[in-house]
């Protein structure tokens, strides 16, 4: 089994909340000597070449999108996305309560690399535990000298500011993460200008995932070239996949990208007694299904986004033979739907409708023609909204009506059938 | 001074000093920053955010009483409301509700008396169906005044609850200055956000009877089942473009 410990490492077993703990472990050597002995550039190119991808569900070349930064000697800031809310996501989670020094030494890696002297990490609200951790972690760090004026006897100051989230989805998409740090509605922005020319208060300004940040600190220890030989070429490197759904043993599990879906099954303790797995999401929310003849896929960007699907923010859901996939499409649907900010009409009136809809099948009063306007709609949401919250519906539901069509089939032709307006 | 005004003036002095420091930690001029930090403050003292602390947020940040007040609405972890001592907020999203959310949220539906975004008479309980809590490994996982609870069953939701009345469970009760209605969520008195969708679907009546609109709407379509055309977006959008390109539209001639 490819069980790996990178960013993992030492959960579980050790309380890696103690900064004593996490120093004795090696935590914040690298920190100290990138800024003794590293400029910024060099940090930015272990980075470039390790061929780390964001971690939160884009998977844009990390190294890339730091050279995106324009030399125009404003105040640039970081920005860490800690706003995890993908249905089946919880690695971010983990690393935030668990392991709140190593995310912090990544966020100060990171700002150190791209040249700013202000981070700001973006929790999301209901992590109130890991809020009060990571405050308490951040104390401890200042009081040991990692954050401040003049660190390690140089010239590089740095400020670390926490900020909470309030309850919604869409502030996890970049720019509206920035309105909200902002003090605005969480509303997306228009790009392009991206972040990198114009993001928080309109200076340059990086989003960065909190496990791509976390993998700063050991790509510094142990080189890029480490980093980039493990998977595939082209998305190298490893991955904590949050499993979930119909499995034995449900949790994060750290794999090299390129792992078989078959084997973060077994990982996962298989599927449950006498159950066969029949459908895949690999990559949260927004993605659409694999099935069991997929399960042979190795599991990196690549190879999902060629099989029609994505990896999106890493959380691969199992559904077994006894899953009735018009609800578990409603759930995801009536999730849209609730957390559309409403800025575009395609996204805030259909995926209400399409809520609508799917309880109307649900509760028997379907039509034949609902399903096909299911499929339709949410083709016609696509593509045409500010950001890909309104684009996320009809991965998933299209993928399982055309699979499963009999189950939706079967809700409208039930004998007591009655058109129920919606 | 009436009483209200007299609480209401402790909390603000209570609340000033954090929110001073608060709105100090961002650059100059970006104050309005600590407008979410401030609210939380507020609601962790009050239980909610009363009009009293928005108009004072305003003052503050120098910022209009509107910009505050529609930034808190937008999120809904802000109760513009008074709610119970207890917000229950059980997950019903994906990896819950295939691991069973759906027994959970009937069980507490039936032993609360209430349903999604409604408060019980005596005050003590808010309930609320939310989306992914991001701890699917342990479905079905809920939110107890924003602590977790894992591996939900019925026997622990009726075992909660129980602790709960009885003034034992080991989460504190929120703060609570002023009595909850029933419905405490203002997105819920006012509509949902898609047009001519109020009082369609109520969530605590799944396939109820909603407006007219709607049935005009299921006439049309089980006349005219919908046209179904589906292309790939790419597809789609290089044919559009391809239309426009061949007759592109005229422009307003100048006068």
């Amino acid at each position: 089994m490819p069980v790996v410990k990178v960013l993992t490492d030492g959960i579980g077993e050790f309380d890696l909340r103690d900064i004593a703990v996490y120093r004795e472990r090696g935590g914040y050597v690298q920190l100290r000597r990138a800024l003794t002995e590293l400029t910024p550039a060099d940090v930015a190119d272990i980075t470039s070449k390790s061929g780390l991808r964001g971690r939160g569900g884009a998977g844009f070349p990390t190294g890339r999108k730091w050279s995106f930064l324009p030399n125009n000697g404003r105040p640039r800031y970081m920005v860490c996305n800690c706003d995890e809310a993908e249905p089946g996501t919880f690695k971010d989670h983990m690393l935030l309560e668990e392991t709140p020094h190593q995310v912090l030494e990544g966020i100060l890696l990171g700002t150190y690399a791209i040249g700013s002297h202000h981070a700001f990490i973006y929790i999301r609200g209901e992590f109130e535990r890991g809020y009060h951790i990571f405050m308490q972690a951040l104390a401890d760090a200042r009081a040991a000298g990692f954050v401040g004026e003049k660190l390690f006897g140089t010239g590089y100051s740095v400020e670390v500011t926490v900020q909470r989230g309030a309850g919604a989805y869409i502030c996890g998409e970049e720019t509206a993460l920035l309105n909200s740090l902002e003090g605005r509605r969480g509303e997306p922005r228009l790009k392009p200008p991206f972040p990198a020319v114009k993001g928080l208060y309109g200076e340059p300004t990086v989003v960065n995932n909190v496990e791509t940040l976390a993998f700063l600190p050991h790509l510094l220890a142990r080189g890029a070239e480490w980093f980039a030989k493990v998977g595939p070429e082209r998305s190298p490197g490893y991955k904590i996949v949050s499993v979930s759904g119909h499995v034995k043993a449900p949790g994060n599990y750290e794999v090299p990208l390129g792992t078989p879906l078959r084997e973060l099954l077994a990982l996962a303790g298989g599927p449950r007694d006498g159950r066969r797995i029949v459908a895949i999401q690999p990559g949260g929310g927004s993605s659409a299904c694999l099935f069991e003849e997929h399960l042979d896929l190795g599991y990196d960007f690549d190879t999902m986004a060629a099989n029609g699907t994505m990896l999106g923010s890493g959380a691969v859901v199992f559904f077994d033979d006894s899953t009735d996939f018009v609800v578990a499409a409603q759930a995801l649907v009536r999730f849209y739907a609730h957390e559309s900010c409403g800025q575009c009409t395609p996204c805030r009136e259909g995926g209400h409708w399409l809520e609508v809809t799917l309880e109307r099948i649900l509760n028997g009063g379907g039509l034949d023609s609902d399903i096909d306007m299911l499929v339709a709609v949410s083709h016609q949401m696509t593509g045409i909204n500010l950001c890909p919250l309104g684009d996320s519906i009809e991965p998933f539901l299209a993928s399982v009506v055309k699979r499963f069509e009999s189950q939706f089939r079967s809700y409208v032709r039930s004998p007591q059938r009655e058109a129920i307006p919606v | 001074m009436s009483d209200a005004e007299r609480d209401f003036a402790a909390v603000a002095a209570q609340v000033e000093p954090e929110a001073r420091r608060l709105m100090a930690r961002y650059p100059a001029g970006r104050e309005r920053s600590a407008l979410l930090p401030i609210l939380h403050e507020f609601q962790n003292v009050e239980g909610w955010v009363s009009p009293e602390a928005m108009a004072l947020c305003a003052q503050w940040l120098g910022e209009p009483l509107s910009v505050v007040e529609s930034t808190a609405s937008f999120y809904t972890l802000f109760h513009r409301r008074p709610v119970g001592r207890y917000m229950l907020q059980p997950c019903r999203n994906l990896s819950c509700s295939i691991n069973g959310a759906g027994a959970i949220m009937a069980r507490f539906r039936k032993q609360l008396g209430i349903g999604h975004l409604q408060t019980t008479d005596d005050g003590l309980f808010s309930y609320e169906e939310a989306e992914c809590l991001a701890a699917c490994d342990r479905a079905p996982c809920m939110q107890v005044n924003l602590q977790f609870v894992y591996d939900l069953t019925e026997e622990k939701v009726d075992a909660m609850l129980a602790a709960m009345r009885a003034g034992t469970y080991d989460v504190a009760p929120l703060p609570q200055n002023a009595k909850p209605g029933k419905d405490w969520s203002v997105a819920q008195e006012t509509g949902r956000k898609s047009a001519g969708a109020r009082g369609v679907s109520d969530p605590n009546d799944p396939g109820g009877f909603g407006d007219a609109s709607g049935l005009s709407m299921t006439r049309r379509l089980a006349e005219r089942p919908y046209p179904i055309e589906v292309r790939p977006t790419k597809e789609r959008l290089v044919a559009d473009g391809a239309a426009r390109l061949a007759a592109p539209p005229s422009l307003p001639s100048e006068h």
